[in-house]
């Protein structure tokens, strides 16, 4: 594979833009994560941060959880995005500057939204909790970078889609859908019951047709790119496309089984919860597939690494998902951190993760400079691993211990003091996975801004691939 | 027929403008098993747990 002469190509991508975004993506990297150590805190002290009503647990949460889909994964990989698209079609990215405006308008509607959460303005759907105003702003954002995205594919040079195509086209379009959805609709009709429902399928929506696919297009980009090797199989890119497609829709009412919602709806999202076995592992075959025989690259490239650990806290995640939908499961896990375990697994672990694969390979060559400094990467890495490692085994544990008490009758009270070690070790892991990522995100700026220079000048090809990238 | 699919398998795609490239590739065995596994599970936990049986 001619890397250096694929290298070329960087002359169709707006580096300003790339890099602006990813830069900012870098800000909400730390920013939401940090957010979410100081919640954390607040299960050991529950007095922390006093009684501030900004500062409560109920006003904080959704800046953690939307700062981390909107504001973390989604800015970088709208990044990303105008990295990959043009490089795969083979042409500029349709009407550019929409991508500068959007810059600000995405970044300034963000900060605007997440400020406006701790100040009480909620729609009170989980993971769609900006304001009206707020969702105009996203939604307009989100159909602008579709045009641009759909457009581009169609004028193509490249004959072929690649499969990031597929997952990235598919998720803008779907997303631009669900989000109208669960801002403008659901929470303006279907009350009772239905709106549980509904709020099951949008949720899972953000997670399955949102954060998945466009997760997928980020590591089928970037893992034959950094394995420099070819992709496994296309023929396992189909399966795994289709397959979530056609089992994800129907996932999201797992959040309400022993509910009043119709038995065989929930049978329908528990079996299409454990059919998703299918795409996950169609993935993971694809990706180690790819890797065997060049795992050397693990010990020379950071983009390798991330994806690699990724890929596996994707396995455990979707698995512990898919088997969590199964009514025995749901039991004893329902209400438990055994959920978070989960959730943190797949957002986190697989999915925050490949995008920052993503920016460790897109920053040096776009920048033009050699990655500032190999130790931080080293650090941001290992910290990461650690601290996530810890995190993800103390949740799940910590989950499986509560339900397991519960469900034999012991005192709810109890349950919730035998888990003070676990939220402690919590605490601590989370604070180690923060420090990794401001060290990580510090690495980035230092690149773009002081990393030495690998770039001929005016835009020619680079004079060699970025090291450790 | 063999040689030819495994030759069919070993087919690359050239991304020309991304550098990416792909094998047309299979789909290995013990992974076609698991969806045959799946499917047929699938079946059986639809007709099963269709309604409440108590």
């Amino acid at each position: 594979m001619s890397s250096v002469a694929a290298a070329d190509r960087d002359d169709l991508v707006d580096r300003e833009v790339v890099l602006r975004f990813l830069l900012s993506a870098a800000f909400w990297l730390v920013f939401a994560p940090t957010i979410g150590v100081i919640l954390s805190i607040k299960f050991n002290y529950y007095d922390f941060l006093g009684n501030v009503s900004w500062l409560t647990w109920g006003r904080l949460r959704p800046v953690h959880v939307m700062g981390v889909i909107f504001g973390a994964f989604s800015t970088a990989i709208v990044g990303l995005t105008y990295y990959m698209v043009p490089r795969l079609c083979g042409i500029r990215m349709y009407k550019e500057n929409w991508s500068r405006a959007l810059l600000w308008i995405w970044n300034i509607g963000l900060t605007a939204s997440l400020i406006s959460l701790p100040l009480g303005q909620n729609l009170g759907i989980e993971a769609g909790e900006f304001p009206l105003w707020s969702n105009i702003v996203v939604e307009i954002a989100l159909i602008m970078i579709t045009i641009q995205v759909l457009v581009t594919v169609v004028r193509r040079k490249e004959p072929r889609i690649y499969v990031t195509l597929w997952y990235l086209t598919a998720s803008y379009v779907w997303t631009v859908f669900n989000y109208a959805f669960g801002h403008f609709i659901l929470p303006y009709s279907m009350p009772g019951v239905n709106n549980a429902a509904m709020h099951g399928l949008y949720i899972h929506y953000v997670v399955g047709l949102w954060i998945t696919p466009a997760g997928l297009a980020v590591i089928y980009y970037f893992l034959p790119l950094s394995a420099k090797r070819p992709l496994y199989s296309h023929k396992l890119s189909l399966v795994g496309f289709w397959s979530l497609a056609f089992f994800y829709p129907f996932v999201g009412t797992h959040h309400y089984i022993y509910s009043p919602i119709p038995y065989w709806t929930q049978t329908i999202a528990i079996v299409a919860s454990m059919m998703l076995i299918i795409p996950v592992w169609t993935v993971i075959q694809n990706f180690y597939g790819t890797f065997v025989g060049n795992w050397k690259r693990f010990q020379e490239s950071y983009t390798a690494k991330f994806l690699i650990i990724g890929a596996l806290f994707y396995l455990l995640g979707c698995f512990q998902g898919s088997t969590e939908a199964l009514r025995g499961m749901q039991r004893l896990t329902h209400f438990t951190d055994f959920v978070i375990a989960h959730s943190h697994l797949t957002v986190f672990g697989t999915f925050i993760l490949w995008v920052t694969a993503g920016m460790y390979y897109v920053i040096p060559r776009v920048s033009g400079h050699e990655l500032y400094s190999k130790s931080l990467a080293q650090w941001h890495y290992w910290l990461t691993v650690a601290g996530f490692s810890v995190m993800a085994s103390v949740l799940t544990l910590q989950g499986l211990l509560q339900g397991t008490m519960l469900d034999v009758g012991a005192d709810f009270v109890d349950s919730m003091v035998a888990m003070k070690p676990y939220w402690f070790a919590r605490t601590l892991a989370g604070v180690t996975m923060d420090i990794g990522a401001l060290l990580g995100m510090w690495n980035f700026y230092m690149t773009v801004m002081h990393g030495k220079r690998i770039e001929a000048p005016a835009g020619a090809p680079l004079a060699s691939e970025p090291q450790w990238t | 027929m063999p040689d030819e699919h495994k030759e069919d398998s070993q087919e690359i795609n050239h991304y020309e403008f991304s550098g990416i490239e792909e094998r047309h590739g299979k789909i290995p065995k013990w992974l076609g098993f698991v969806y045959v596994v799946m499917l047929i599970w699938m079946v059986y936990y639809l007709v099963r747990f269709w309604t409440d049986k108590g």
